[in-house]
C-alpha cells in the first residue's frame, strides 16, 4: 500500500520532496509550527498536547472548585446563586474527571507506552490523533455551555424569546456529573417532554458522548499497541507496571464506556424525542439510569486511579534503588481490581432501596475489592523496605500518594458497611473520601509522574526547591481542605447544597476547608507554573537523571522522533537497569541502518473527521434551544465526520524512511548522571 | 533540608489528628444533624456499625501508616550510598503476600458480620417490634408471609407516607386519617410518638429526593416510580432536624424538614388538633382582608386551609401554619434565634426547642410570600428570592402551553394583611 | 480502508494483524453496547408485560403487531448475507477480485433488503399505534432495533465504499484481503447480534402457551 512511500532515507523530514497522498494532495510533512502540531501523528507530540490540554482544564476545574469553596466559606453566603453553584459543581466534577485526570493519564499513555515497550509508535498513529482532537472538541462543546450561560447572564441573548423554547434558561449543565434522571430527564406522558433542566443538560450529554468516543478510540489503540507491538523478548510479564496498568485501564474503558454511551443515548431520546426510558410518569424507571451510570461510573473510578498506581509503581523502585516488590502480585491485583470494579457499582446506590439481599451482596463485594487494593499498598511498602530512599520531588509526591490513597481507602472500607453508608451517602464524608482517593491519590500520582518524566519529555529538569514548596502546599492545603469534610459529613452536612444555616455547627470547619482549598489551589498553580517554565527554560539534564529502570531512560532526551534508532531486544524485566548494573540484557536489532526507519506520514484527516463532532456537538443543544435550522448544523457535522473518515481511508498511509544514528552502526549513546 | 522535612511523612497525619481531637468534644459530636449522636434504634445500629469500621481502620492505620513512616525514615538514602554495591534485587515473597492477603480478608470479616446483621435490621420494622407476628425473623417479607406481615404492620406500627416534591416534604398518616385527600396532610414538620416503631413509605412526585434525619436514621431515597420504605423510632423526646440528601435541583439546599418526638399522650393531642378546622377569623379587619386576599391572589388554588379554602391540594397545607416552627421547606425558622441558642446551651441539648415567636413568624411570612422579586422591599428593590425556582410565584416547571408564570404582585400593605391572616391559623 | 500498517511493517508480537485485533476489541466493546440495550428492553418487558396503550386508548399486545413471518424472512436474508460475506472474504484471500465484487454486491443487496424490511416494520408498527413516545415498550423497541439497523446501515455504507474502492486497483494483496476480512468480522458480528435480538425481542414473545412471558393473553385479544 505504500505507493508513494519515500524509500530513499532522509535525515529529517524537511528534506523530503513534497509528498502527495493517494488523493493527490500534498501531505503536511514538510511544515513545522502550527501545522506540525495540528497534523502530528507522533505519539510523543500527541502526549504533550494531551498533557497541555489536561493541565489547562485542571486549572479551569480548580477555579470552579475555588468558587464552590468561596461560596461555602460562611453560612448563607451569596457569592454565587443557587443555580450557578449547581452549575459549578456539575462542571467541576465533569471537568476534573473527563477533561483533567483522564486526558492527563492519556498523556502518559501516549508518551510512555511505546517507549516502555520498545516500539516506534502506537499501532494506529492517525487514530491516535483522531482521539486527541475528538477529546479537544468534546471539551470545547462541554465548556461552550459556560459561554452561553455568561452571555445569557450578561443579557446578550435576550433578543431571543427563550421562554417559547425552554423551561429554564440554564445553559451550563446543573444536573451533577451523575445526571440522575428524572432531574436530567423528562416528566409527563405521551411525549410531552416536560423537563426539569434546560439546555445545559443537552450540552452535557453530547459533550460526554463525544469524550467517550475519544476515550474508546484511544483505548482500542493502546490495547492493540501493548499486545502487538512489544519489542522482542518483552513478554507480558516483563512489561513495565505502568504499561500493565495502561492495558487494564484501556480494557476497563472499552468495557465500561458502552454502558454510559447507551444511557446517554436513551437520555437523549427521552429529552429530544419524548421517549420514556427514564420518565417515571410513563413507566420509565429512574433507577435504571443509576444502574447504567454506575456500571460505567464505578469502573471509571479505577480508570482514573490505575494509571496513577502504575506511575507510582515506576517511581518507588527507581528512588528506592530496588526492584518492585511482588511484581506479579501488583499486576494481578490490578487486574483483579479491574475485574471486581464491574461488580460493585450498586454500592453507589445503597440508599435507593435495593432491598437487603442486593445491598448485602454489594457490601461484601465492595469489601472484597479492598483486598487487592491493600495488596498494592503492602507491595509498595515492601518496595521501600530495605531500599535507599531518595527524596526527590517525584518520590515525595509518590509517598504522598500512598499516604493519601491509604486514607481514602480506609474511608472507602467504611462505606462498604452499608448501614454506616446510609448515614454517610451524599454527605461531605463522601466528598472527603473520594477527594482523598482522586485528589490526594490520583492528582499527587499524576504530579509525581509529571516531575518524574518531565526530564525525559523535554530534556530539562524542573526546579527542585519550587517543586518541594509546591508539593508541600498541595499536601498541606489538601489535608486542610478535605480532612475537615470527614467531620462535616458525620455532622450531617449534605453535599451539593449551595448554602447552609448557622447553628448546625458546620461554620468553623467549612471556613478551614475553604482556606485549605486556597492553599491547595496555590500549590497546584505553582507546580504547573514550575513545569511550564521547565518545558521552555529549565536546566538541561542528562538522559537518565534519576537512575531509571525501564526502556524510555535508554533514549536521549528529548526523545528523537523515531524513538529507537535500533529496535531493542530485552532479556529481562527492568532490562535497562539490569543492563547497566549487571550483565548485558539489551541487544539491538539490526534495523534502522542503511534503509532507515519507517515513519508514518502526517495527516489533516483525523482533525477534519473529529471537527465533525464539533459541529454535531454544537448543533444538538441548539436544536434543543429551538434555534431555527440547527438541525442542519448537526447534519453538516455528521457529513464532515463521514467525509473526514472517507478521505482518511483513501489518502493512504504514506510513510517515509528516516536515517538514524544507527546507520553509523552503533545504538544511540546514553548519557547517565551520577546520583 | 527539604529531604529531611519530607522524610517526616508522619507530619501528614497532623491535620488528621488535630481534626480527630477537635471533633471529639461533646458539643461537636452532638450538633443538630450529627450522625454520632443516635437517638433511636436505627441510627444506633448504624452508628455501631460505623464505630466498628472506625476501630478497624484506626488499627490498620496505625499498623500500615506506622510501618510506612518507619520504612521511609529507616531506609532513607545516606551519604556514601552512591558507592555502595547495588541492593540485591528481590521480586517479592509469596509467604508474606499470602499472609497479608489472609490478614486483610480476616479484618474485613470482622466488619462484614455486623454489616450484614445491620442491613436486615435497618431494612424494615423488626419482628421484635411486631410481637404478634409469627414470621421468619430472617426475612419477613418472603413469600407467603407478605400479606400477613402487611397486616401485622398495619396493626402494630405507625405508618407515615412521605411525599417528596421540589422542594418540600408532605407527610400523611393514613391510619389516622391525616391524608392529603382528607385535606389533613402535614407539610415539612411531622410528629411521632416516643418509643413507637414508625414505618415510613417514601414516594416522590417529581425528581429523586432523599429522606434523612441523621439522629434517627440514615437516608433512603424517594424514587419516583418506586415504592421505598424505611423505619425510624425516636427514643428521646425532642425537636429533630432532617434534610433532603439527594440533589434535586435549584433549591436542594433549602429542602429541609423537622420531626418532633413527643410523649404518646402528647401525640394523641396533636393528632386531634390536626383534625380540627381553622376557626372564624375574628382577630382584626386586617386579617379579614388577608383572608380575602388569599383567594384573590390565587393562593387558595394550591394551598388548602380546612374550614376556609378547600380547593388546594398541590401546595403545603396551611390549616395550622402558625403553629409550625419553620417555614418554606423548614428553611426559615420561626423561633427567636437568640432564645433558641440560649436554650440549647442551657440544656446542653440541640433537640430542645423554644416555642414559635410571633414576630419572627410574621417577618418570615412576609419575607417568604414576598420573595421571588414579586414584591418590592422597603428600599424599592425586589426582595431576595428565598427559594429560587420555587413554584409559589413562578409556575415555570413545564414548557407546556397554558402553564406559564402566575406572577402575583403584592404591595407592602397586602403582605401585612396576608401575614396577619396566616398568623391566626394556629 | 487502510490504516498505517504497511506491508513491510515488522510482524506483530502476537502474529495477529493490528487491524484484525482492533476490530475484535471494537466488537468486544460493541457486545457491552448491545448487551446494555438488550438488557434495558428485557428489564422493561419483564416489568410491564402487558404491552402498551395506543392513541385510541386501547390496550395492545405486541404480538398483534408482530409479523413474525416477515421478520423471520429478513432474519434469513441477513444470515444469507453473512454467507456471501464469507465468500467475499475467501475470494479476496485468493485474489479473485471479480468474485469478491459479485459477492460483496450480494451482501449489499441483502443488507438493503433487511433495512427495507425494518423500515416497513417501523412504519407498520407506527401506524398500528406503537410510537417511541407512548410507552416504554415503544422506546426500548425502536431504540434497540433502530441501533442495530444503524449498525447494518454503516456496514452497507462501508461495503459500498469498499466496492467502489476496489475499482481503483488499490484493494489488493495481503492488506486488501485484511481490509475485507475486517469488514467481514463487523458484518458477521452485526448478524449474530441480530440473532440475539430476534430471539430476545421477537421469539420470546411467543414462549409458553399464550406468549408474552407465559402470562397469557386475554381471550378477547387473540
Amino acid at each position: 500500500m505504500s505507493h508513494d512511500s519515500h524509500h530513499a532515507p532522509v535525515a529529517c523530514k524537511t528534506e523530503l520532496a513534497p509528498e502527495r497522498s493517494d488523493l493527490g494532495l500534498i501531505r503536511p510533512d514538510r511544515t513545522t509550527g502550527w501545522t506540525d502540531w495540528l497534523t502530528t501523528v507522533d505519539h510523543k507530540k500527541i502526549g504533550i498536547l494531551y498533557g497541555a490540554f489536561a493541565m489547562f482544564y485542571f486549572l479551569v476545574g480548580g477555579v470552579e472548585a475555588l468558587a464552590i469553596r468561596t461560596q461555602l466559606i460562611r453560612p448563607e453566603n451569596d457569592f454565587v446563586t443557587a443555580r450557578m453553584y449547581n452549575q459549578l459543581f456539575t462542571m467541576h466534577g465533569t471537568t476534573m474527571i473527563f477533561l483533567g485526570v483522564m486526558p492527563l493519564s492519556a498523556a502518559f499513555f501516549n508518551f510512555l507506552v511505546p517507549l516502555q515497550i520498545g516500539a516506534r509508535d502506537v499501532a494506529f498513529p492517525r487514530l491516535n490523533a483522531f482521539s486527541l482532537w475528538t477529546f479537544v472538541f468534546g471539551a470545547f462543546v462541554l465548556n461552550a455551555s459556560w459561554f452561553f450561560e455568561f452571555a445569557h447572564l450578561a443579557g446578550w441573548l435576550n433578543s431571543f424569546d427563550w421562554h417559547k423554547a425552554l423551561v429554564y434558561t440554564d445553559f451550563a449543565p446543573a444536573n451533577g456529573w451523575f445526571s440522575y434522571a428524572p432531574l436530567s430527564g423528562t416528566f409527563g406522558q405521551n411525549g410531552q417532554a416536560l423537563r426539569f433542566t434546560g439546555v445545559g443538560t443537552d450540552f452535557w450529554i453530547i459533550g460526554i458522548q463525544v469524550l467517550g468516543i475519544a476515550s474508546l478510540a484511544a483505548s482500542f489503540n493502546f490495547i492493540c499497541t501493548i499486545i502487538n507491538m512489544r519489542a522482542k523478548g518483552m513478554t507480558m510479564m516483563r512489561l513495565p507496571v505502568f504499561t500493565w496498568m495502561t492495558l487494564i485501564t484501556a480494557i476497563l474503558i472499552i468495557l465500561a464506556f458502552p454502558a454510559i454511551t447507551v444511557a446517554l443515548i436513551e437520555l437523549m431520546f427521552d429529552r429530544a424525542f419524548g421517549a420514556n426510558f427514564f420518565n417515571p410518569s410513563a413507566g420509565g424507571q429512574p433507577v435504571l439510569w443509576q444502574h447504567l451510570f454506575w456500571i460505567f461510573g464505578h469502573p471509571e473510578v479505577y480508570i482514573l486511579v490505575l494509571p496513577a498506581m502504575g506511575i507510582v509503581s515506576e517511581i518507588l523502585p527507581t528512588f528506592s534503588g530496588k526492584a518492585l516488590f511482588g511484581y506479579p502480585i501488583i499486576v494481578f491485583s490490578g487486574a483483579v481490581i479491574g475485574f471486581l470494579g464491574f461488580a460493585v457499582w450498586s454500592h453507589h446506590m445503597f440508599t435507593t432501596g435495593l432491598g437487603p439481599v442486593p445491598t448485602a451482596a454489594f457490601a461484601l463485594l465492595t469489601m472484597a475489592i479492598a483486598v487487592p487494593t491493600g495488596v498494592k499498598i503492602f507491595n509498595w511498602l515492601g518496595t521501600i523496605w530495605g531500599g535507599r530512599v531518595r527524596f526527590t520531588p517525584p518520590m515525595v509526591l509518590a509517598l504522598g500518594f500512598i499516604w493519601m490513597f491509604m486514607c481514602g481507602g480506609f474511608s472507602g472500607v467504611m462505606h462498604s458497611a452499608a448501614p454506616a453508608d446510609s448515614q454517610q451517602q451524599d454527605s461531605y464524608f463522601v466528598i472527603a473520601h473520594f477527594h482523598y482517593v482522586l485528589l490526594g491519590g490520583v492528582l499527587l500520582g499524576l504530579m509525581a509522574g509529571l516531575y518524574f518524566w518531565f526530564p525525559k519529555i523535554f530534556g530539562r529538569m524542573p526546579n527542585a526547591p519550587v517543586a518541594y514548596i509546591a508539593s508541600g502546599m498541595v499536601i498541606l492545603g489538601f489535608n486542610l481542605a478535605f480532612g475537615p469534610m470527614h467531620y462535616l459529613g458525620l455532622a450531617g452536612m449534605p453535599r451539593r447544597t449551595h448554602t447552609y444555616q448557622a447553628g448546625n455547627g458546620w461554620e468553623n470547619w467549612n471556613f478551614i476547608a475553604t482556606i485549605g482549598a486556597y492553599i491547595l489551589g496555590a500549590g497546584v498553580f505553582i507546580a504547573f507554573v514550575n513545569l511550564f517554565w521547565t518545558a521552555f527554560k529549565g536546566k538541561k539534564c542528562a538522559s537518565d537523571p534519576w537512575g531509571g529502570r525501564t526502556l524510555e531512560w535508554s533514549l536521549p532526551s528529548p526523545v528523537p522522533e523515531y524513538n529507537f534508532a535500533q529496535a531493542p531486544i530485552v532479556a529481562t524485566r527492568d532490562a535497562y537497569f539490569e543492563d547497566r548494573h549487571g550483565g548485558k540484557r539489551i541487544a539491538y536489532e539490526n534495523d534502522g541502518g542503511e534503509a532507515g526507519v519507517h515513519m508514518p506520514s502526517q495527516s489533516w484527516m483525523p482533525l477534519v473527521a473529529s471537527a465533525g463532532f464539533l459541529f454535531a456537538g454544537f448543533g444538538m443543544p441548539m436544536m434543543a434551544m429551538g434555534v431555527p435550522h440547527a438541525g442542519w448544523i448537526v447534519i453538516t457535522g455528521l457529513g464532515v465526520l463521514i467525509l473526514g473518515i472517507w478521505l482518511w481511508a483513501v489518502e493512504g498511509p504514506g510513510g517515509y524512511m528516516l536515517k538514524t544514528p544507527a546507520a553509523a552502526g552503533s545504538p544511540a549513546p546514553v548519557e547517565t548522571a551520577a546520583h | 533540608m527539604f529531604s529531611r522535612f519530607f522524610s517526616r511523612v508522619g507530619l501528614l497525619a497532623a491535620p488528621f489528628l488535630a481534626l480527630i481531637m477537635a471533633g471529639c468534644s461533646k458539643a461537636e459530636m452532638t450538633v443538630r444533624q450529627s450522625t454520632l449522636d443516635p437517638k433511636g434504634p436505627v441510627a444506633k445500629m448504624q452508628y455501631d456499625v460505623f464505630m466498628d469500621t472506625v476501630w478497624l481502620v484506626v488499627v490498620l492505620f496505625i499498623l500500615v501508616g506506622g510501618l510506612l513512616v518507619y520504612a521511609v525514615i529507616k531506609f532513607r538514602a545516606r551519604p556514601g550510598d552512591e558507592d555502595a554495591p547495588r541492593i540485591e534485587e528481590g521480586h517479592g515473597n509469596p509467604l508474606v503476600e499470602i499472609g497479608l492477603i489472609t490478614a486483610s480478608i480476616g479484618a474485613l470479616v470482622i466488619i462484614a458480620i455486623p454489616t450484614l446483621s445491620a442491613i436486615w435490621y435497618t431494612d424494615d420494622v423488626p419482628v421484635e417490634s411486631v410481637p404478634t407476628s409469627k414470621l421468619s425473623a430472617w426475612y419477613p417479607r418472603l413469600e407467603g408471609a407478605k400479606e400477613n406481615y402487611a397486616k401485622v404492620v398495619e396493626e402494630q406500627v405507625l405508618e407515615i407516607d412521605v411525599i417528596g416534591k421540589q422542594w418540600w416534604f408532605r407527610f400523611e398518616y393514613p391510619q389516622l386519617g391525616l391524608t392529603n385527600d382528607a385535606k389533613r396532610s402535614v407539610p415539612n414538620e411531622f410528629v411521632i410518638p416516643k418509643g413507637k416503631a414508625v414505618r415510613i413509605n417514601l414516594r416522590s412526585e417529581d425528581v429523586i429526593h432523599s429522606f434523612w434525619i441523621p439522629k434517627l436514621a440514615g437516608k433512603v431515597d424517594l424514587m419516583p416510580g418506586r415504592k421505598n420504605h424505611m423505619w425510624i423510632q425516636g427514643d428521646e423526646v425532642g425537636h429533630y432536624y432532617g434534610q433532603c440528601a439527594e440533589f434535586c435541583g435549584d433549591s436542594h439546599a433549602y429542602m429541609r424538614f423537622r420531626v418532633e418526638v413527643v410523649e404518646p399522650a402528647e401525640f394523641a393531642k396533636w393528632v386531634q388538633k390536626q383534625k380540627t378546622d381553622a376557626g372564624a377569623v375574628v382577630a382584626s379587619p386586617k386579617a379579614e382582608k388577608g383572608k380575602a386576599l388569599f383567594a384573590a391572589k390565587t393562593c387558595s388554588m394550591c394551598h388548602n386551609i380546612s374550614g376556609h379554602y378547600g380547593a388546594g391540594a398541590f401546595a403545603p397545607d396551611l390549616t395550622h401554619v402558625a403553629s409550625r416552627k419553620s417555614l418554606a421547606g423548614a428553611w426559615l425558622d420561626n423561633r427567636d434565634p437568640k432564645a433558641q441558642l440560649a436554650k440549647e446551651q442551657q440544656t446542653q441539648n440541640t433537640e430542645s426547642s423554644v416555642e414559635v415567636d410571633k414576630e419572627v413568624l410574621r417577618a418570615n411570612l412576609k419575607k417568604w410570600i414576598g420573595s421571588s422579586g414579586v414584591a418590592t422591599g422597603a428600599d424599592g428593590k425586589p426582595t431576595k428570592d428565598v427559594k429560587p425556582g420555587n413554584r409559589m410565584h413562578f409556575y415555570k416547571m413545564f414548557n407546556v402551553a397554558g402553564l406559564t408564570e402566575t406572577q402575583q404582585k403584592f404591595t407592602a400593605d397586602e403582605l401585612d394583611c396576608l401575614a396577619e391572616y396566616l398568623l391566626t391559623l394556629k | 480502508m487502510s490504516e498505517t500498517a504497511d506491508a513491510h511493517d515488522a510482524p506483530t508480537s502476537t502474529g495477529i494483524d493490528h487491524k484484525k485485533l482492533i476490530m475484535w476489541l471494537f466488537l468486544a466493546s460493541d457486545c457491552m453496547f448491545f448487551g446494555t440495550l438488550i438488557s434495558t428492553h428485557l428489564l422493561y418487558r419483564k416489568l410491564y408485560p402487558s404491552g402498551f396503550t395506543d392513541a385510541e386508548g386501547h390496550q395492545r399486545f405486541i404480538q398483534n403487531l408482530f409479523n413474525i413471518e416477515l421478520t423471520s424472512f429478513s432474519t434469513f436474508i441477513l444470515l444469507m448475507s453473512s454467507f456471501l460475506m464469507a465468500l467475499a472474504v475467501s475470494a479476496m484471500h485468493k485474489g479473485e477480485i471479480k468474485s469478491f465484487r459479485r459477492n460483496v454486491l450480494g451482501v449489499i443487496f441483502f443488507g438493503l433488503i433487511f433495512l427495507g424490511c425494518q423500515v416497513f416494520e417501523f412504519t407498520h408498527f407506527y401506524h398500528q399505534g406503537l410510537t417511541i413516545q407512548n410507552s416504554v415498550l415503544g422506546s426500548t423497541f425502536y431504540v434497540l432495533t433502530g441501533t442495530h439497523g444503524t449498525h447494518v446501515a454503516i456496514g452497507v455504507l462501508w461495503l459500498i465504499l469498499m466496492y467502489f474502492y476496489s475499482f481503483t486497483g488499490k484493494l489488493r494483496g495481503h492488506m486488501g484481503a485484511l481490509d475485507v476480512e475486517v469488514a467481514g468480522l463487523y458484518w458477521h458480528f452485526v448478524d449474530i447480534v441480530w440473532i440475539i435480538i430476534f430471539t430476545a425481542v421477537y421469539l420470546v414473545e411467543y414462549l409458553g402457551p399464550n406468549g408474552i412471558w407465559g402470562t397469557g393473553l386475554p381471550a378477547a385479544i387473540k
